[in-house]
């Protein structure tokens, strides 16, 4: 956990994340059967909603450029579609291409990269991806709770002007920070990620929030709100990956898996019975 | 201006422009975002499926009077409905966006008309129409004709726009803001008061005599 938590050599990512994750083992087991889920029949509606993305998913990287060969948004393409077919309740979610764009990059490795996709979706992160976006709702719920209990005067402002917290961090949750953090910082947040579970998102959540607080606390408005959440994302703190990581692990106390799976309970519940 | 002896007013004082909020509603890819940041920036670029919601502020001027236009822009997958019907809550105005290069783009977008009209009140929320990308007319699923009589079926404004090549875009988004602010003098009200009052009010708000 402390080599992880320093951080991955960029040459054993690939790696260290299959290992992690049980990604490899999965692989090991089912040869073969990610080329299956690519011969076999295909559904046209989630062919056309992968495609809408793959103009839009880091146009501004070369290597996922349509004119560049080999592109890489045919690998993306693929990737997506043997998710979409292999975990049908979910589909194809706008934002898992985002996370599937940096596996591959990652990676360089389609197959590799289906499987620390399925890592994710499939087991590490609560159901933020199927239709109801149930387990997004409620991560974004337990934050405000977190929150609540461990930055009460920020609490209070977001419940005095009446903000939603999913409006200001779904972008967080949805895209495991990717496009909202620097790469190297999400590269380190994702080795944790992989390593200790999702409760690493509340951390980097907290963090962000506490580090900026002051700030946070000047906004008069609903729109105020808005813009401090984008701007508390940017600049030197963020992009100083060391520094962040060892705060995201002292900044906020303590936080046990219990604790959230306690929270996401309880959350759950409350946005059940709300309908 | 003297400050001290003002009459409390139900709006802003003039100084503050009365804010409106505008949500940005259609399909995935047919150019909310960009029809926003061509907008508010002036800009036009390759942009990033919106995930969850986008947030833009614009003072706009309509002859002597101005307004702030808070714009949401929200998500277009159908999986993010669950979560963005959160948005409509006190909007003053939607623009109903879709790409007139795909039928089925259109056809969701009568289909958000139905959705909205669900979580507000028809008379409450201004709706425009907005076909956009004719910059990509040879491709055409959608003709002038077709958008023009829905949006009159419905009473809704609508145009027609390309945010690529900056046609129409801001005349979209004044028309919206002219119409609110003639709306809201009519009405005389401040547009961000408890949403539960104006409700109430029904066929009173045919009222339009009130000269401001």
């Amino acid at each position: 956990k402390r080599y992880v938590r320093k951080g991955v050599p960029l040459e054993h990512r690939a790696r260290v994340w299959m290992a992690l994750s049980g990604a490899q083992a999965q692989m090991d087991q089912n040869p073969g059967y990610y080329h299956r889920l690519l011969q076999g029949e295909r559904n046209p509606r989630l062919e056309d909603a992968i495609r809408t993305d793959l103009n839009r998913t880091f146009p501004d990287n070369v290597k996922f450029r349509k004119t560049t060969e080999p592109c890489l948004q045919k690998t993306l393409y693929n990737v997506l579609l043997a998710y979409g077919h292999h975990n049908q309740g979910v589909g194809y979610c706008q934002g898992m291409n985002f996370i599937a764009g940096y596996l591959i990059l990652i990676t360089n490795n389609e197959e590799e990269s289906f499987w620390l996709l399925d890592a994710l979706v499939g087991r590490i992160l609560p159901d933020y991806y199927s239709p109801a976006m149930l387990g997004l709702k409620t991560d974004q719920e337990v934050l405000g709770e977190l929150v609540r209990a461990k930055l009460p005067a920020v609490g209070a402002l977001m419940e005095r002007l009446g903000v939603l917290w999913t409006l200001v961090v779904s972008r967080w949750f949805i895209c495991l920070f990717v496009d909202v953090l620097p790469v190297e910082t999400v590269l380190r947040i994702w080795d944790c990620l992989f390593n200790e579970g999702s409760k690493i998102i509340f951390r980097v959540a907290l963090t962000l929030i506490k580090q900026h607080q002051e700030f946070i606390l000047e906004a008069t408005s609903i729109p105020d709100i808005c813009d401090k959440f984008k701007q508390i994302t940017k600049g030197s703190f963020v992009m100083e990956c060391h520094t962040f990581m060892q705060k995201i692990f002292s900044e906020p106390g303590s936080l046990s898996m219990a604790t959230v799976a306690k929270l996401r309970e309880s959350c759950r519940a409350r946005l059940l019975a709300q309908g | 201006m003297a400050q001290a002896h003002r009459t409390p007013q139900p709006r802003a004082a003039p100084s503050q422009p009365r804010a409106f909020k505008l949500v940005l509603l259609g399909s995935g890819s047919v150019g909310k975002s960009s029809l926003a940041l061509r907008y508010v920036k002036n800009d036009f670029k390759n942009i990033l499926p919106t995930v969850g919601c986008a947030f833009f502020t614009k003072v706009v001027d309509v002859g002597t009077a101005s307004l702030k236009l808070e714009i949401w822009d929200t998500a277009g997958q159908e999986k993010y409905h669950s979560v963005c019907h959160l948005y409509f809550r006190g909007a003053n105005a939607a623009l109903l966006v879709y790409d007139i290069t795909r039928k089925d783009s259109f056809l969701k977008a009568q289909q958000w008309l139905k959705d909205l009209e669900k979580e507000l009140h028809p008379e409450e929320v201004l709706v425009m129409l907005v076909g956009n990308k004719t910059d990509l007319s040879e491709e055409r699923e959608v003709t002038f004709q077709e958008g023009k009589e829905f949006a009159e079926s419905q009473k809704l404004l609508f145009m027609e726009t390309s945010a690529k090549l900056n046609y129409q875009v801001s005349e979209v988004f004044s028309a919206v803001a002219q119409e609110l602010l003639q709306r809201d003098d009519r009405e005389g009200q401040a547009p961000q008061g408890d949403a539960a009052v104006a409700l109430n009010e029904g066929p009173a708000r045919q009222a339009k005599c009130c000269a401001h």
